[in-house]
């Protein structure tokens, strides 16, 4: 039997697109917006693929949770070398603990023995599903990794902490979330491209699934932030005091 | 922005990349009143991604003249601005078919015939000179060692600063409007900010240049066209040299030049993605056209990149630099006034050798502004060229016809004079 890993990926809008909220709406406008796999996802995905390359029994399955948009996400991640891709159908947005469900459900019904994911999507910015999936499914689980070395067993995981280095050893199956350091995703080669373009997305439904979505989390207002920033050129120090005694609460 | 536009000024130059910083400053440096208007930030549009690779020998003497003196320019700067502008590694042309070996004995012939310093290299010292490049499948290379780059960022800090010296004016965030032009003759130019009073305007728009030739209904035989280079990062097993010399392969496409402690690569493909501007926001920001882990382009490009540098592959830790060239039909830049429009000079179309251009093209620009003649040879790069052309008036047939000469870039072979001897579209890394 195959070591299925199981890389669930969100679908994001891209880190360098302007983000701008449809004012009196909870929703952000995303007309003019590209998009992408989540980065610590497509880290996760990565991951993946370099356990894949360690040892010759591993199958690597993302999942895409929502609508057809995703699939545009899925297929990257088949063109950087994913094994296989499943689109669970969902309306978004959904709260981390329902996808938490959907893919404890999915994990249920494939059998991986390591789910790999991103500690956290940056749009929403939850870092909770990793944590609600290992306890639905009653694993053990590691998160923000910074180094995993895996073995027959388990793995020994390193994440980065503010006390230091911090190595938690897991056995699978097991559920781990990866951090920034963790890796540097690939692009994908010609040939995974051309092969992509070939390959099935395979598609599910909740009811397929027997689950019904119940909101946790109720979004209840969006507002815009302003990112931009005034600068202006000070004469001296004895300004830069005057203004930081005028402006800020240091003095 | 910081002060009000000025209400009159001799010269408007409407972009703020290499050609018109460089233009500016050489008109304020002969006593000339300059304003310098920019839709975003200075030299962040396609000037901020450049590679700035220097090749002095061109297809033609006076296009090599130009780059020559390019190097003189810079080297004054770098004394008066003191930074180190030019990065002198030497160049390397590689052959591994006849036809390639053929260009590089007509480059050496046509090199040696102006008294410029190219001679041919033995395979075996080509790989002593690069350890980190396949070498094994060449029958040919060439070697200039004056060759080099310009590294794109201090040379827009030295513009700026002997420009500021000079009194230039420079107004980035202030896209411009429109052109006043009154019975054929340029009055003035229209920005959110008011109106400028001048009497000559300097379209070194770039890639954004058809579009300011469009505010006065003019085409101009320009088209944006996308391009990718991958930067990879120090790496102890296959050192890069800062003082390696720069490849071109024009078999597989590709060029190549030292970049702290990594190397730069880029490819002139035979596909590139078209950019419609006028689509793009006022505050657009090169720098955030990012690339998708798929992208095709890439994915061609490291390709290309691993049949040369057999260490670099799809794994290999990299920055992919996306930006956008501007294009012309005969591959050659537009350097001068509109016979139509009295007051109104292009300075754009460099497809991707703008940087390097740069320093000649601002004196050719300040000596056709100001004397209405230049001591240069610019016959190749007049703007009024294709001014009665019947088939290159529409943007439809001007985009087909820049896009056609980027995919022959470096695809088509040239004989000893640098005209077309055969076009190889499909020759090349996806053949």
């Amino acid at each position: 039997m195959s070591f299925l890993v199981l890389v669930p990926t969100k679908r994001v809008p891209d880190t360098d697109g302007v983000i701008r909220v449809v004012p009196g709406e909870l929703d952000v406008d995303t007309s003019h917006l590209s998009f992408v796999i989540n980065p610590f996802d497509a880290i996760a995905v990565e991951e993946a693929l370099r356990l894949r390359e360690r040892r010759d029994d591993v199958e690597v399955v993302v999942v895409g949770i929502g609508g057809e948009a995703y699939e545009d996400e899925l297929r990257t991640a088949l063109a950087m070398g994913a094994d296989r891709a499943i689109r669970v159908d969902a309306a978004e947005p959904l709260d981390p603990w329902n996808v938490a469900g959907i893919l404890a459900e999915l994990a249920r019904r494939l059998g991986p023995r390591l789910v790999l994911m991103g500690k956290q999507a940056v749009d929403d910015d939850s870092a909770q599903t990793g944590q609600f999936l290992a306890a639905q499914l009653g694993w053990p689980q590691a998160t923000f990794a910074s180094r995993i070395d895996d073995s027959e067993h388990g793995a020994e995981v390193a994440r980065e902490t503010d006390y230091g280095i911090e190595t938690l050893s897991v056995t699978w199956p097991a559920v781990i979330t990866a951090d920034l350091r963790l890796n540097e995703p690939r692009y994908a080669s010609l040939p995974g491209i051309l092969a992509a373009r070939g390959k099935p997305i395979e598609e599910m439904s909740l009811e397929e699934l027997g689950i019904e979505i119940e909101p946790r989390v109720e979004l209840v207002g969006l507002q815009q932030v302003s990112s931009q920033r005034t600068g202006r050129r000070l004469e001296n120090v004895t300004e830069l005091l005057q203004c930081l005694r005028e402006n800020t609460e240091l003095f | 922005m910081a002060d009000a536009l000025p209400e009159t000024s001799d010269v408007v130059v409407v972009g703020g990349g290499v050609a018109g910083l460089s233009t500016a400053m050489q008109l304020a440096s002969r006593g000339t009143s300059v304003t310098v208007l920019e839709r975003e930030r200075l030299g962040n549009g396609s000037t901020g991604r450049a590679a700035g690779l220097l090749g002095q020998l061109r297809g033609s003497p006076a296009a090599t003249r130009m780059l020559m003196d390019g190097v003189e320019i810079v080297t004054e700067l770098e004394e008066r601005a003191d930074v180190e502008i030019f990065v002198q590694t030497g160049s390397l042309r590689v052959a591994q078919t006849d036809e390639r070996a053929g260009e590089i004995r007509d480059l050496v012939e046509m090199g040696r015939g102006i008294g410029f310093d190219i001679d041919h290299l033995p395979v075996d010292e080509v790989s002593e000179l690069l350890p980190y490049m396949r070498t094994d499948d060449l029958i040919d290379a060439c070697y200039c060692p004056t060759d080099g780059h310009l590294q794109p960022a201090e040379l827009v800090a030295a513009y700026l600063k002997l420009g500021r010296e000079s009194g230039v004016v420079y107004h980035p965030g202030c896209p411009v409007r429109g052109l006043d032009i009154t019975e054929n003759r340029v009055r003035g130019v229209i920005t959110d900010h008011g109106t400028i009073s001048t009497d000559v305007v300097i379209n070194a728009a770039g890639p954004w240049s058809y579009l300011v030739a469009g505010l006065v209904d003019t085409p101009l035989q320009t088209a944006a066209l996308g391009h990718v280079y991958l930067t990879t990062r120090p790496d102890d097993g296959h050192p890069v040299d800062r003082l390696s010399p720069a490849i071109r392969d024009r078999h597989l496409r590709i060029y190549s030049r030292p970049e702290s402690g990594g190397l730069i690569v880029g490819m002139y493909g035979a596909d590139a993605v078209q950019h419609d501007m006028a689509s793009l926001p006022d505050d657009f920001d090169m720098s955030s056209l990012t690339v998708r882990a798929d992208d095709l382009h890439v994915a061609l490009l490291i390709d290309a990149t691993k049949r040369r540098f057999s260490w670099i592959d799809e794994r290999t830790p990299m920055t992919i630099t996306r930006g956008i060239m501007t294009f012309s039909p005969d591959g050659k830049p537009f350097c001068g006034r509109r016979p139509d429009i009295e007051g109104l000079f292009h300075c754009s179309g460099f497809c991707g050798h703008g940087i390097v251009q740069s320093p000649a093209i601002g004196v050719i620009m300040a000596e056709l502004v100001l004397d209405g003649r230049t001591g240069y040879d610019i016959e190749a790069i007049q703007a009024d060229r294709f001014f009665e052309h019947p088939e290159l008036q529409d943007r439809p047939d001007i985009e087909a016809a820049c896009y056609q000469m980027h995919a022959g870039y470096y695809g088509r072979i040239e004989d000893g004079d640098g005209s077309v001897v055969e076009q190889t579209g499909g020759d090349g890394p996806t053949a």
